[in-house]
């Protein structure tokens, strides 16, 4: 502490670090746990709104509608409050967490968004291609999976990346029902130490920064390299 | 021509079994409406009791998105001017605005304005919040802020919330303007226009075409966005509402979870027209590039 005992209010900081790093490991959880999730999901409504089939096309486009028009904080309202209440009444609220729900609505939420870019991904690759592969006698299935969905991945990773980051601000959200994360640590250390509310905000958004700064920096060079390529 | 297939014949067919489906599918939903709004009407005292109040947490919201994206539209241009600036202090400080703001949760900004800031200022001394109470005070127009805590939360939010979006407008802004090709204002300028006119004639127009589609959609996201103020505490827009509504409820566990839908759907109410008036923009003003 000797070091650090000129700059005012450093030992509150170095009191509250152990929390945030906890903090900001919940949050890569969240995120890491979400993300493939809402990808599967996402790439499973890409080919159902992009079928040929109604009964497939208008439940998918009816729930990205829904979901990208209703804010994300409603979403994980409606999954943590309102299913609890009725998960308690046969008793399986324990389910219904601030991990599983905020799991659940950062994958249901950014599901949607991944879906449409899987679709823009998909559309983006010449319709040549997959004509080709059906004149080769390639199957459907086989002419998405072996032709299409491989020349579409590259093309769709920026957006991706891009996503995560925006996942990874939005698990703050889920301080908001309890679940232990980055700002919830940050408020509960806000509450112990009033005199240095600044400091302590500066360091969990410097945490945020060095969780989001690389990430976006990997997405800029890895869509530059890809302009170069294309 | 024997050998030329037709257009049915290159369409490929759907399985019968599976087509049988598709009618099943319209039965099902309009089953699924009569459903809806079979639930609707069920609760209907609810929705009778709710629906007002909600109407009301709608409408600050509304006013909440305006108020936000007009200086989030004056932060966003002095960001980009900022960006392109000849002045590398002035580079950098909208750099490292841009690059915070984007790289760190709305919801920490929200809790840094509307409580690490403002009790700063306070201790400090200079409180806009107190100048722009007082200043509406002046004009006698507190109706639409009842409430000093109200006022109070309101006010921080708004700038959170424009600080926030200033900063994507400011990458929208700087898209829009380096775009436009420099040969246009060189053009302009060769054939005797000023700098102004040129702007105003040649290159805004231009880039008015390019930033509008994406201003459409952050627009929409700030209306979702506006939610999060709920967590500030104090301010009474439509998530605040719908919670205050739905949590003394928790004895009738299907009611809160009505409730809480019903929250959903007047979002979707306000946001769906604006997607897909923000989808015919994008339509209309698309550059042939």
């Amino acid at each position: 502490m000797r070091a650090t005992k000129g700059i005012e209010g450093m030992d509150v900081l170095l009191q509250a670090t152990p929390d945030f790093l906890y903090g900001a490991l919940h949050t890569i959880i969240y995120c890491a746990v979400s993300f493939p999730i809402a990808l599967l999901l996402g790439l499973v409504l890409a080919l159902m709104s992009g079928s040929r089939f109604v009964w497939l096309r208008g439940p998918a486009r009816i729930f990205i509608e829904v979901v990208r028009s209703t804010p994300m904080i409603t979403q994980l309202f409606l999954i943590y409050f309102g299913l609890s209440a009725i998960l308690a009444t046969i008793n399986i609220a324990q389910i219904d967490n601030p991990w599983t729900a905020g799991i659940a609505s950062l994958a249901l939420n950014y599901c949607a968004y991944e879906a449409e870019v899987f679709r823009a991904g998909f559309l983006s690759v010449d319709r040549g291609q997959s004509e080709a592969a059906l004149s080769l006698g390639l199957t459907s299935r086989q002419s998405f999976f072996r032709v299409v969905l491989p020349q579409a991945v590259p093309l769709m990773i920026p957006p991706f990346v891009n996503d995560l980051i925006y996942m990874l601000k939005d698990s703050a959200i889920i301080s908001v029902i309890g679940g232990t994360e980055l700002t919830a640590a940050l408020e509960l250390a806000r509450e112990y130490n009033y005199t240095h509310t600044l400091a302590l905000f500066a360091y969990a958004m410097a945490l945020y920064l060095v969780m989001s700064l690389p990430t976006s920096y990997f997405a800029r060079w890895y869509e530059r390299r890809l302009r170069a390529a294309l | 021509m024997q050998q030329t297939l037709t257009i049915t014949e290159l369409k490929p067919k759907a399985r019968p079994w599976l087509v049988i489906f598709d009618i099943l599918f319209y039965v099902l939903l309009a089953a699924f409406l009569l459903a809806v709004i079979y639930y609707f009407y069920s609760y209907r005292s609810i929705v009778i009791l709710d629906v007002p109040v909600m109407l009301q947490g709608a409408a600050l919201t509304i006013f909440l998105t305006v108020m936000s994206m007009i200086l989030a539209t004056i932060f966003g241009f002095i960001g980009a001017l900022g960006r392109i600036s000849r002045f590398f202090l002035f580079r950098w400080i909208a750099l490292i605005y841009v690059e915070v703001i984007r790289g760190t949760p709305i919801l920490v900004q929200l809790f840094l304005w509307g409580y690490a800031i403002s009790g700063a200022l306070t201790q400090v001394g200079f409180n806009p919040y107190n100048i722009a109470y007082q200043f509406l005070t002046l004009l006698q127009n507190n109706s639409l802020m009842p409430d000093q805590v109200f006022f109070n939360a309101v006010f921080w939010g708004i700038i959170g919330l424009s600080f926030n979006y200033g900063a994507y407008l400011t990458e929208v802004f700087r898209t829009g303007i380096q775009t436009i090709d420099r040969g246009q204002t060189e053009a302009g300028l060769s054939l005797g226009l000023t700098s102004p006119q040129v702007m105003r004639h040649i290159v805004l127009p231009q880039a008015i075409r390019i930033t509008v589609p994406p201003f459409a959609n952050y627009f929409i996201t700030l209306v979702q966005d506006t939610a999060l103020l709920s967590t500030l505490g104090g301010v009474i827009e439509l998530q605040e509402v719908t919670t205050s509504l739905a949590s003394p409820l928790s004895s009738a566990p299907f009611t809160e979870l009505f409730v809480y839908i019903l929250g959903a759907v007047i979002f979707l109410a306000i946001c769906y027209p604006l997607a897909l008036l923000a989808r015919y923009l994008e339509g209309r003003f698309a550059v042939a590039y």
